[in-house]
């Protein structure tokens, strides 16, 4: 429940050394003012599809695909299309089709027994209904992802065959909905990106039209509802603030951001990279070329030299420019939608039942390991 | 105050546009779009927000003494 002690003096010096899942060795970045300027720098590639690149898993080859070119300015082209689909006015679209899951979703929370695990009654059912929304994934194939999308995400925690089975079946399940959609387009976000493959060859190879529809829904789904449920978790073991924001709602944004800086879901092994030439940090430590190297979000969120009194959570920050969604040209496609979702999801929980409250002790709450997502894996609350 | 944006570098995280509705919008491509070049003084410190939140730093503030705004945490 609390902020990782280890994060604490991390700053001291601009990089560590660190040994990851894999057994490989990377340079771990921990200053905001390197982790920021390093997110933006072409210096450092996001291809870590090579011979003597780190490799996070032994049994996962996440995020390295040699099909793919995640540099600019092949990179830049691509996610242009995407994010079109993104701009505010079109989340503002989607926010009440969120509020009118959620509260489908907490009204049935409502009517079953207590007490309810969180994740499982809502957490995880609405951002997968708003990203298979947003996609145009029929309802009926929302209930595969649940197993696949584990083993897609999986570091240490399922041996290599399970891997390969999730990640085979993830893969052939996309690849025919891309069939079924190009025979039959809808008005989705996937119809849309398979027009622009066929229509104009090379804006879009196949290989990178799989590749974005996989990346949207992982990372439209399961980072979204970790953070739900943990966010939760964290705002119901600290009554002051559940206090706080029911005296004054328009506090839900802000408090949003800050369970972001403080409570980060996703693993800062998604940020490996691969540097291609050497690069100095603000101490004068090089990171020389060909080091594999992680830029620390949550070390980054936590640096005093930007953030006062970086441990405590206050939920009224008004300069809160955390590292979370990262920076620079691979910020977050969906922050927005991300955003959006939580918003809605924080103040309807906390409308919708105004005595939720955990049911073990907050520090008793089981966290997920071996995973890319770090959340808790149970949330149970009574109301 | 004068506000400009870098078209180029624009990401489109709408962080500006939810910050500041008033003197940020987007194109259809999400790209942001200055609508207002000198916003009132009541704006001043949400837009400056803007400018330092921006995860490309893509937005230019010019305050009337001639300084500029490009982001707190500008540390290069």
């Amino acid at each position: 429940m609390r902020v990782p002690e280890a994060l604490r003096g991390l700053h001291t010096s601009s990089a560590v050394e660190v040994k990851l899942p894999s057994g490989d060795k990377a340079l771990l970045v921990t200053r905001y003012r390197d982790v920021r300027s390093l997110f933006a720098d072409h210096r450092l590639s996001r291809n870590i599809a090579r011979p003597d690149a780190a490799r996070i898993s032994a049994d996962n080859d996440l995020f390295t695909n040699p099909n793919i070119d995640p540099d600019p300015p092949k990179h830049t082209q691509v996610r242009s299309l995407v994010t079109r689909a993104f701009t505010a006015r079109r989340i503002e679209g989607l926010r009440p089709v969120a509020q009118e899951i959620t509260d489908e979703l907490l009204d049935a929370m409502a009517a079953g027994p207590q007490p309810s695990e969180l994740n499982e009654a809502f957490a995880f059912p609405l951002p997968i209904r708003v990203i298979c929304k947003l996609l145009g994934i029929p309802p009926e194939d929302r209930s595969h992802f649940r197993v696949s999308v584990d083993g897609f995400l999986s570091v240490s925690k399922l041996p290599p065959d399970e891997v390969a089975k999730a990640r085979g079946d993830l893969f052939r399940y996309l690849a025919e909905l891309i069939e079924a959609k190009r025979r039959d387009p809808g008005d989705d976000l996937v119809s849309a990106l398979i027009k622009v493959r066929d229509e104009d060859d090379h804006r879009l190879n196949d290989h990178e039209l799989h590749f974005w529809v996989t990346g949207l829904l992982i990372a439209g789904y399961v980072t979204t509802a970790s953070q739900i449920g943990t966010g939760t978790a964290v705002l119901l073991h600290h009554p002051e603030l559940v206090k706080e924001i029911r005296a004054d709602w328009s506090l839900v944004p802000s408090a949003v951001e800050e369970l972001l800086r403080t409570q980060i879901m996703g693993s800062s092994v998604g940020t490996l990279r691969y540097a291609i030439e050497d690069i100095p940090l603000s101490d004068g430590l090089v990171i020389a070329k060909g080091t594999s190297v992680l830029l620390s979000e949550e070390a980054a969120n936590m640096d005093p030299e930007v953030f006062d009194r970086p441990f405590e959570i206050d939920i009224r920050r008004t300069e809160n420019h955390h590292m979370t969604f990262g920076a620079g040209l691979h910020y977050c496609v969906g922050a927005a939608l991300a955003r959006m979702e939580l918003q809605v999801a924080t103040e309807t929980l906390l409308r919708r039942f105004p005595n939720l409250r955990l049911a073990v002790p907050g520090d008793q709450l089981p966290r997920a390991l071996g995973g890319f997502m770090e959340g808790f894996t149970e949330v149970p609350v009574e109301w | 105050m004068r506000v400009a944006a870098n078209r180029e570098t624009c990401v489109v995280s709408s962080l500006c546009v939810y910050r500041a509705p008033t003197v940020f919008a987007q194109d259809d491509m999400g790209q942001v779009l200055v609508v207002d070049e000198q916003p009132d003084v009541e704006l001043h410190e949400v837009v400056r927000r803007a400018a330092r939140g921006c995860p490309t730093k893509s937005i230019k503030v010019t305050e009337a003494d001639g300084s500029t705004v490009a982001s707190a945490f500008d540390f290069d």
